[in-house]
């Protein structure tokens, strides 16, 4: 039989008139970290006519696509996306590994200068990157390394590389909140270290290694700093790079007459859609959590 | 069933697991930063007489009494920096606790709020947000624009005053996207049996907030306050970070800007290890015995 209310539960009353405040304010905040992205888009979409007239700010009049035509011809795209992802694929693939590994040692295990070498690990971490270029620099040309991607991609497979540091950090406190009982009982069945990593850590653990894949992915993806400081070829460089060196004089000459806040704005959208569509790709998994995590599992 | 070798204790073996785990950090160390750590420090205690084999006398403290006697541009950007991570960074955390909270909560929508507010970090901090911050946020061809008659109202100065401080403000909040997502992954990762006893139990949402959340979010609590900390310090539009990269980097002045790299290092180094003690007593972790 149907349930009779003769008022509404007071929970729902609650849901809907007490959350109203809550939703304001969410929708707010969305809206304030939605705009960098309106902004772009509106702006890549605005014909010549439309940027000249001050009345138009959001909603272009004469909406056109050369805008694009025109960033994907500057930008050399179709090239350059694929050194972009080669380069940040491997690098990304590199720090999930070897930082969830290294974190785990921190997190779990007592052993002698253990805190003295997390310091150092942060130590890393802090020490403004401007400062260690050079010496970098003059270790990788000792290495052979460079012109080559690989002082960007080798040291993430050893825990380093662009933010390695803070990735140790994060799965290390997320390792840190984890309970131990799971591993515990498989120590006492005589499970070894490594497969108790491999078997219950990686897969408890889910949602830190998302978050580190995402980030890793996004900061390499944008990072141009290093990459134009060990690729002397900047014509091979990446996306990121290519952008910024639209910026610099002799681009600027080069393609002035095409160059308008519309084509950049177009610019700036081609560079991080592929960093949209990992983000949507996974966005699901993203938000879904960590639903089979920790004792549930 | 593997045979438990009867040689070592589980105290020695785990001790040596615990090495094996770390060590490619230490490979990489030694192989990666060793030598630019040694020489950049020994860099700035010495002076550069040749730019191409970079050869060098040592000059002692000479760099660092520089930065701090002669030269005039150091210390102003030095304490600016400083002021401005101390003010935003409480700041950044507190509101994306709120923030994380408030969406992982019962709301409708939730999935959407969860993407929305980590679309941020898609723009990285790298050359795209720049060029968004370079159209400046409230100018003229900015992202926020205030309508005429606000400056009608307010008066041009307190106008400009107000505008600066939406602009600053949208920023802060762009920043903490990383934060917002930190938080809600430890909000999910909170046991939902401690928070069914707690109804049980007919503690209120407050208190549960007080009693329960915030002690299993502790690490991550932590996590955030170093990153923001770091990330602020480390921000390429941080006037003195621009400062040392265009001594150390792009007038070749190497040694003066290594120099002045390692006092901003140590600076933030002491700030971190402050935060890291002052919050040890606090932390609650879950795995730990």
């Amino acid at each position: 039989m149907k349930k009779i209310y003769l008022q509404k539960p007071i929970h729902l009353i609650q849901s809907t008139a007490g959350r109203l405040p809550v939703y304001i304010m969410l929708v707010g905040f969305a809206f304030i970290f939605l705009l960098p992205f309106l902004y772009m888009l509106s702006n890549s979409l605005k014909s010549p006519i439309d940027l000249y007239d001050t009345t138009v700010k959001w909603l272009p009049h004469h909406i056109t696509f050369q805008n694009f035509k025109s960033a994907v011809f500057v930008l050399d795209y179709w090239n350059r996306l694929k050194t972009s992802l080669i380069v940040t694929i491997l690098a990304v693939f590199g720090q999930v590994l070897s930082c969830s590994f290294i974190a785990y040692g921190f997190a779990r295990f007592r052993f002698k200068f253990r805190d003295v070498l997390f310091l150092l690990v942060l130590f890393s971490v802090i020490v403004p990157p401007q400062t260690l270029i050079i010496p970098s620099y003059i270790n990788f040309s000792k290495m052979n390394m460079l012109g080559t991607f690989l002082p960007v991609i080798v040291p993430c497979f050893f825990g380093m590389g662009l933010n390695g540091a803070i990735f140790i950090f994060i799965f290390r406190q997320f390792y840190k909140g984890l309970p131990t009982d799971l591993e515990d009982a498989a120590t006492i069945d005589g499970c070894g270290f490594l497969e108790t990593f491999w078997k219950i850590i990686v897969p408890t653990s889910q949602t830190s290694l998302l978050v580190v894949f995402i980030l890793s992915f996004i900061w390499h993806w944008n990072d141009f700093f290093e990459p134009s400081m060990y690729l002397i070829d900047v014509s091979k460089g990446t996306l990121t790079m290519y952008l910024e060196i639209m910026e610099t004089p002799i681009a600027m000459q080069k393609y002035m007459d095409q160059y308008t806040i519309a084509v950049k704005m177009a610019c700036t959208l081609l560079t991080i859609l592929p960093v949209i569509i990992m983000y949507i790709l996974l966005n699901r998994r993203f938000i879904r959590g960590i639903e089979h995590s920790g004792l549930a599992n | 069933m593997k045979k438990v070798s009867a040689k070592f204790s589980l105290e020695k073996r785990k001790a040596i697991a615990g090495w094996g785990f770390i060590s490619p950090w230490i490979i990489g160390f030694a192989l990666f930063l060793a030598y630019p750590f040694i020489k950049s420090i020994s860099m700035s205690f010495s002076k550069i007489t040749d730019i191409s084999t970079l050869d060098s006398v040592f000059v002692g403290f000479n760099n660092f009494l520089y930065a701090f006697t002669v030269d005039i541009n150091f210390l102003p950007m030095f304490l600016k920096t400083v002021t401005s991570t101390l003010i935003w960074t409480p700041v950044i955390v507190i509101f994306s606790l709120f923030i994380a909270v408030l969406i992982n909560g019962k709301i409708r929508g939730k999935a959407i709020f969860k993407s929305i507010f980590f679309l941020p970090v898609l723009l990285g901090n790298g050359f795209v947000l720049k060029q968004l911050l370079d159209m400046g946020i409230t100018g003229t061809n900015g992202i926020i624009t205030i309508p005429e008659s606000f400056y009608q109202i307010t008066g041009s100065l307190v106008g400009d005053i107000i505008l600066n401080f939406i602009g600053q403000l949208t920023v802060i909040l762009w920043k903490s996207c990383i934060q917002i997502v930190l938080f809600l992954a430890a909000l999910q990762s909170v046991p939902e049996p401690l928070y069914e006893s707690a109804r049980v139990d007919a503690a209120s949402e407050w208190v549960i907030f007080w009693k329960i959340t915030l002690p299993m979010i502790s690490p991550i609590v932590l996590l955030n306050c170093i990153y923001t900390l770091i990330d602020f310090f480390r921000d390429i539009s941080n006037p003195i970070v621009g400062y040392i990269i265009q001594n150390g980097v792009k007038s070749l002045n190497y040694s003066y800007g290594a120099a002045m790299g390692w006092i901003y290092f140590l600076f933030i180094f002491v700030v971190v290890i402050t935060v890291f003690a002052g919050m040890r007593k606090l932390i609650f972790y879950g795995g730990e015995k």
